[in-house]
């Protein structure tokens, strides 16, 4: 459906749509002065253009906003696309002004319009610019207030909560790529999390005494350490523009209950940089590091959990899924990092806060609530998060007391068990579409080789080097097919980086009477005239027959009539 | 009568508030005779703090033995009120409040030790209820078929849990060690499934109303005073202390970084303020602890903070009281504490029994009612 107005030719305006804006009766049009209205009758300077593609053909279509005071929202935040011709009004057009994604940019385009002032364009704006402005002050568009958890639930299914359900649609063309800022997730940092882990994952299997046999160098962990250290910044600097461009996308991000988690993301990458540095580079970090690096991660922190304990629609039974394991995992990475830099307090605070929250996840993840809306019912990439933990728990204690002692041994045991619980079982993993956000599955399964180099060297024999060996090919396989496939689709198949429909759902279910509308659409004329007649109660007096010329028929007023309430 | 109808196990909040504190400058006034440098200063101070705690013990004392001699009067005339508290879901935990309030004046007193022998008979006169208390609460828990746990779960439930360590504590300053271990071990093994519980906040339990929005802060008590339990049977601050300690620091950031939870609680003087004060003075014993064991400048700052923070509330506290006499026991149309909202009956006048169902699906009406 489409969800942006195109003005039709004049002399193919029904005369039902010209009487209607004539009017301009409250309810329906609230908003509409009389310069919009003359502008619109007069529409010598608006021609339709398609928009894909540089032919001209024209294309007329009609979509009526539900109800009138969609409508009048509507026209607050001016989702009307005009369009303009070369030869219309004197300025020239590389690209059609695409308002669209308006209510997503930060600014809603003023510094567009402050660029194009600068660069000297026609300064002559047509007096709906103005409009807009005013209306982008004035008001916030409906459709932009804080969503609820439930909407994103409603709305969207699937084990990353990112397909959109039949019933629903989105406020964002559907059939079009976006601007790449708004395509591009949170869940990007995936794969600094799959990269950096690896970095250290070599470091431990240049470094570690138990793998000394393998006879492998440093130098793979360098690579590796610079590689990620580009991509983090890549990434960062490329989410940075998007909060500055488009910050109202990065707010639903972090409303949608499992994007939320991977806002902890960044902060984990630069725990494993910080703690897979080459030793070449750097023998040691200065301890001050480590609380620059924990402070932005504590407040973050403080803001999440204390949402689970008292948020009432963001209650942990209710949004638990196994993505909370990057919110946990964070906790013990920190413990780990400040233990390898000799402090002693800091690790052992975030150990206890992270363990016990862990706990309460754990148990929450195990039972599958059946009020728990956002566990995948099949196995998805995203259960190996489950691994993470206990070894990053079991590789802080080993840190924190110098020795891989009992506590260590029994979270290690557990995460292998829940490794090969998981692996017997990968004939279910199929049939997912890919996203980026598999990068950050990969993670754990490093971090379960990274443990293994540790025990292999605290219990050196031939079963631990195997494991050892094993698990490292594993992960370093995994990694690798995953670098193919993100290759494919970043090359071959050009879709990376899809549009990102979770974050353009609507505030509100659309009504079933707009989708009786379009099922049973006879001619256009008849169908639009059956919906305004009977779809709206509240503004009774513009729906009066008298007023509207030309009206076509008038059968079956029970049939419309049944579907006036959604 | 109507006093004794309107008064109930809530309002020993204020005795167990005034007894921690007392303990907490007991504890203050022990550390700093046995390490001078600990505070820094002379002799003066310590006759300060003697002098403190002596007052606050005293005056703890009184209201103690006042409110306890209400309860038991209670007790004996109008006794269907205190069947329909123990049928309520918030009502049946502040049962433990008059024996931990008790527990701990026991252990502020200033001129009993543990060795005492009166410490011990009283010891056991305190503890015994908790333990009957314990059994039966505990027992429905994973048994009843009506006031099982998801159902009835709330923040104030783990007042229970802050009832067994207290004992545990007392009992591991007599060199109990079994006896200590036994009691530590019961409060942690419910402390762990009411973490989760309250944590997952399945949809279905009861809500509490706003009026209580102060108990969130047992959230915090309850590893606080775990971390001090554990600190008295082991001997040492050790890690597993630390942990619990660092575990109810976070708590009790995240619960001040959310003033708005509160707001609408703070509109009117309710006896359920009180439940502000005694988790703090937790945290701070429990500070001075770790300053003890880890010494250095930033566990002395929170010593400090956490200390002054615990004085403040407990004067704010003492004068709104003062100020508010009338509120302190409001009557039935101005009160909005849930605990109140029980059948009012008047004593001397016998009374159909209520039973029990009743009672709990009416209160149950009541809580969804004020719920939030």
């Amino acid at each position: 459906m489409q969800t942006d107005d195109k003005l039709p030719n004049e002399s193919s305006i029904p005369p039902l749509i010209i009487a209607i804006i004539s009017n301009e009766v409250a309810g329906f049009d609230k908003e509409r002065d009389d310069s919009k209205s003359d502008q619109i009758k007069s529409a010598s300077c608006i021609r339709p253009i398609s928009i894909s593609s540089s032919s001209e053909t024209h294309s007329v279509s009609i979509s009526m906003p539900s109800s009138p005071a969609e409508a009048a929202a509507r026209s607050h935040h001016g989702n009307r696309v005009f369009f303009k011709d070369e030869d219309g009004n004197g300025r020239e057009t590389a690209k059609p002004k695409d308002k669209r994604f308006d209510n997503f940019k930060t600014w809603s385009g003023k510094l567009e319009r402050q660029l194009s002032n600068l660069r000297g364009k026609h300064v002559a704006e047509p007096p709906e610019e103005e409009e807009d402005r005013q209306d982008h002050q004035t008001h916030t568009p409906p459709d932009f207030d804080r969503l609820p958890a439930d909407r994103y639930f409603a709305a969207l299914e699937g084990p990353e909560l990112d397909t959109l359900r039949a019933s629903e649609e989105i406020i964002l063309p559907k059939d079009e790529k976006w601007p790449f800022l708004l395509r591009f997730p949170i869940s990007s940092f995936g794969i600094c999390l799959g990269l950096s882990s690896q970095a250290i994952m070599w470091k431990s299997l240049a470094s570690s005494d138990s793998t000394k046999f393998l006879n492998i160098g440093h130098g793979i962990n360098l690579v590796l350490w610079f590689v990620s250290i580009a991509l983090v910044s890549v990434v960062a600097i490329t989410y940075t523009f998007k909060i500055i461009f488009y910050f109202e996308a990065v707010r639903r991000e972090y409303y949608h209950p499992i994007r939320v988690n991977f806002f902890f993301a960044p902060f984990i990458a630069l725990l494993f940089l910080a703690l897979g540095v080459p030793p070449s580079v750097s023998p040691a970090l200065p301890p001050p590091l480590w609380y620059v690096l924990m402070a932005p991660f504590l407040c973050l922190e403080l803001k999440i959990y204390g949402q689970w304990m008292s948020g009432g629609q963001r209650r942990l039974s209710k949004v638990a899924n196994p993505s909370n394991h990057l919110a946990v995992v964070g906790n013990f990475v920190g413990a780990l990092l400040g233990a390898s830099m000799g402090l002693k307090e800091g690790p052992i605070f975030f150990f206890a806060v992270g363990l016990a929250h862990y706990i309460v996840l754990f148990v929450t993840l195990y039972q599958r609530l059946p009020t728990n809306e956002t566990l995948p019912r099949e196995l998805h990439p995203v259960f190996f998060l489950f691994v993470a933990a206990p070894n990053a728990a079991a590789l802080a204690w080993a840190t924190i007391h110098r020795s891989f002692d009992y506590g260590s041994r029994i979270a290690f045991f557990i995460s292998l068990f829940l490794y090969f619980s998981l692996a017997v079982r990968v004939n279910f993993f199929r049939g997912f579409k890919f996203s980026l956000a598999w990068w950050a599955y990969t993670f754990p399964m490093t971090a379960a080789a990274i443990t293994t180099i540790r025990y292999a060297s605290v219990a050196p024999s031939i079963v631990t080097k195997c494991l050892v060996v094993a698990l490292s090919t594993v992960a370093i396989l995994t990694v690798g097919a995953l670098l193919v496939t993100t290759i494919i689709h970043a090359f071959v198949l050009k879709d990376l980086f899809p549009n990102d429909i979770a974050i353009a759902i609507r505030e509100r279910r659309p009504k079933k009477s707009r989708k009786w509308y379009y099922r049973n659409s006879g001619s256009p004329d008849a169908s639009i005239l059956r919906y305004l007649k009977y779809t709206s109660s509240d503004s009774s007096d513009i729906f009066d027959d008298k007023k509207l010329p030309s009206l076509g028929d008038q059968d079956e007023p029970d049939h419309c009539a049944k579907v006036v309430e959604p | 009568m109507s006093i004794l109808t309107r008064f109930h196990a809530g309002y020993f909040r204020i005795s167990l508030s005034l007894g921690l504190q007392a303990l907490l400058w007991k504890v203050l006034l022990q550390l700093h005779s046995k390490d001078a440098a600990f505070q820094g200063s002379g002799t003066k101070p310590k006759a300060l703090y003697a002098t403190i705690v002596a007052v606050l013990w005293w005056f703890s004392v009184v209201v103690q033995v006042v409110l306890s001699l209400l309860y038991a009067l209670k007790c004996f005339l109008c006794f269907n009120t205190i069947k329909a508290e123990f049928m309520h879901h918030v009502g049946v935990n502040y049962l433990f409040a008059p024996w931990i309030s008790w527990l701990f004046i026991l252990e502020s007193a200033p001129f009993v030790t543990p060795n005492h022998i009166c410490f011990v008979v009283f010891w056991w006169v305190f503890a015994v209820p908790v333990v009957v208390l314990d059994v039966k609460i505990y027992g429905q828990w994973f048994t009843k078929g009506k006031r099982f746990l998801t159902a009835v779960a709330n923040p104030t439930s783990q007042l229970s849990v802050v009832g067994n360590l207290v004992g545990a504590r007392a009992a591991a300053k007599m060199r109990w060690q079994e006896v200590a271990l036994f009691l530590f071990s019961l409060g942690m093994v419910h402390y762990l499934v009411l973490f989760v519980t309250l944590y997952q906040r399945v949809a279905g339990g009861h809500v509490l109303p706003a009026m209580l929005r102060p108990v969130f802060f047992l959230f915090f008590a309850a590893p606080g005073v775990a971390s001090l339990a554990w600190f008295s049977i082991s001997g040492s601050f050790d890690t597993a202390s630390k942990m619990l300690f660092f575990l109810s620091l976070f708590m009790f950031a995240s619960l001040i970084c959310r003033p708005f939870m509160f707001k609408k609680a703070m509109e009117r003087y309710n006896v359920a303020w009180w439940a502000y004060s005694y988790p703090i003075t937790m945290l701070a014993l429990a500070s001075t602890r770790y300053e003890e064991q880890v010494k250095g400048g930033v566990p002395r700052a929170i010593r400090l903070a956490l200390s002054i923070l615990s004085v403040l509330v407990l004067i704010t506290l003492l004068i709104f009281t003062a100020a508010n006499p009338k509120l302190l026991l409001p009557d039935h149309h101005h009160d909005h504490d849930n605990l109140r909202r029980l059948p009012i009956t008047h004593c001397p006048k016998p009374t159909p029994t209520p039973t029990p169902t009743a009672t709990a699906t009416a209160l149950q009406k009541d809580t969804n009612v004020e719920g939030t």
